[in-house]
């Protein structure tokens, strides 16, 4: 079966690593896109294999124009499964690859104080008012942490999971990371209740396909 | 500082986006949604759509009817 | 064999980042995976599976109240019951979930390429 690394542009040559189950790593070309790839006997998610993974894809970006992770999923059971879904997505491939060029992940992560659970209101207006209230705060809470991080990204993706949590990923110009990291400096400044975790550069896994921004 | 922050912590952090980058994020190749059960796959699309139409109308500022939205 | 550990790619952090690394665990549950036999697990799935579309209904309904409230399109009566049965609709929402040991996180559904359903 084959395990997909990710796509490559103008990859120099491949890095001295082995792929999952230390298996030798291989380059396959589909159509116009070059992919990297590697055998794998059978599928197995184990921590050790998707930082292997991890790795393979870290170790393409630094040898390449530009690299789209591919997500760690079911291999392929073989060239032509692998050349149909490929040639499906080539078009949007293309595009993705030259936008994420010169390009670095930054990833966000806010978890807001403990919030009270909405007291037993004594009535069902004032339930839905504190509820309202909740919304506002969080959409402004919200606004106020992705507004200045959004100018200095090409792209954002992701969005807030649960109420309390907040986490996006940007896509960096390599040149805009250090101002990206004081802003984000500062948010931790003006919001000293909140927890709060930058972490990057990461190859743009966030950014394969079409974003909202 | 961020360089305060205890090492275990920062590993951890570091873990965690990796791990979560890796299994939840970068192309999908294989195609479409490969959920076993191939009735629930209909039922997640279609309440993504729902939900995505609903968050659009009401984005013009029209309260909504979720039947009107099912249309 | 072990792996070895990845390099550190914290950039800035502040606040209570146990919390944050808390979400570790949840996705290393997915390690080894494995096929699901276990009975236990299979109702536990299928809970899951249900309480998520009724918390889906739920966010979406109280949104559309709330939508209308702004716009005072409803009555006070209207608000009154509305916001009754969602209160009670919540209460009820975290017993379930606390029956089959289920939190909030719990209650997504990953949809491959179009994102998580929450």
């Amino acid at each position: 079966m084959i395990h997909v690394y990710g796509i490559v542009d103008e990859l120099d040559s491949l890095p001295p690593l082995e792929g999952l189950d230390d298996a030798p790593l291989e380059r396959r070309r589909v159509g116009d896109l070059e992919l990297v790839v590697s055998e794998v006997p059978r599928e197995e998610v184990t921590q050790e294999a998707v930082l292997r993974h991890a790795e393979v894809v870290e170790a393409l970006m630094s040898r390449s124009r530009a690299v789209l992770p591919a997500q760690f999923s079911r291999p392929f059971s073989g060239d032509e499964d692998l050349v149909s879904a490929v040639t499906a997505k080539a078009p949007e491939l293309g595009q993705r690859l030259h936008r994420v060029r010169g390009c670095v992940e930054l990833g966000l992560r806010v978890v807001a104080p403990l919030a009270e659970t909405v007291p037993e209101a004594k009535s069902g207006a004032e339930y839905l008012r504190a509820r309202l209230d909740e919304e506002h705060r969080r959409s402004q809470l919200v606004a106020q942490l992705d507004e200045p991080l959004a100018r200095l990204s090409q792209e954002t993706a992701g969005g807030a999971a649960g109420s309390d949590v907040f986490e996006r990923a940007y896509l960096v110009r390599a040149e805009d990371v250090p101002a990206f990291i004081d802003a984000v400096r500062e948010l931790e400044a003006a919001n000293p209740e909140l927890s709060l975790a930058c972490t990057g550069p990461w190859p743009p896994y966030s950014f394969g396909a079409e974003t909202a921004k | 500082m961020s360089s305060d922050l205890r090492p275990d912590l920062r590993q951890q952090v570091t873990l965690l986006d990796l791990v979560d980058r890796v299994l939840n994020k970068g192309v999908v190749l294989s195609g479409d949604i490969t959920l076993s059960v191939a009735d629930v796959d209909l039922v997640y699309v279609g309440l993504r759509v729902l939900l995505a139409s609903v968050a659009t109308l009401e984005e013009q500022g029209m309260p909504v009817a979720i039947g009107d939205a099912l249309r | 064999m072990s792996a070895h550990e990845p390099i550190d790619k914290v950039l800035a952090g502040s606040g209570d980042l146990n919390r944050i690394a808390g979400e570790l665990e949840h996705l290393q549950d997915a390690f080894p995976r494995r096929v699901n036999a276990d009975p236990e697990k299979v109702e536990q799935g299928l809970a899951r599976l249900v309480l998520t579309l009724v918390e889906l209904l739920r966010q979406l309904m109280e949104r559309q109240a709330l939508r209308r409230m702004e716009g005072g399109t409803l009555t006070d009566e209207q608000l009154d019951q509305l916001g009754e049965t969602f209160m009670k609709l919540n209460r009820r929402m975290d017993e379930l979930k606390a029956e089959f040991g289920l939190e909030d996180r719990d209650l997504n559904l990953d949809l491959g390429p179009l994102g998580n359903l929450l």
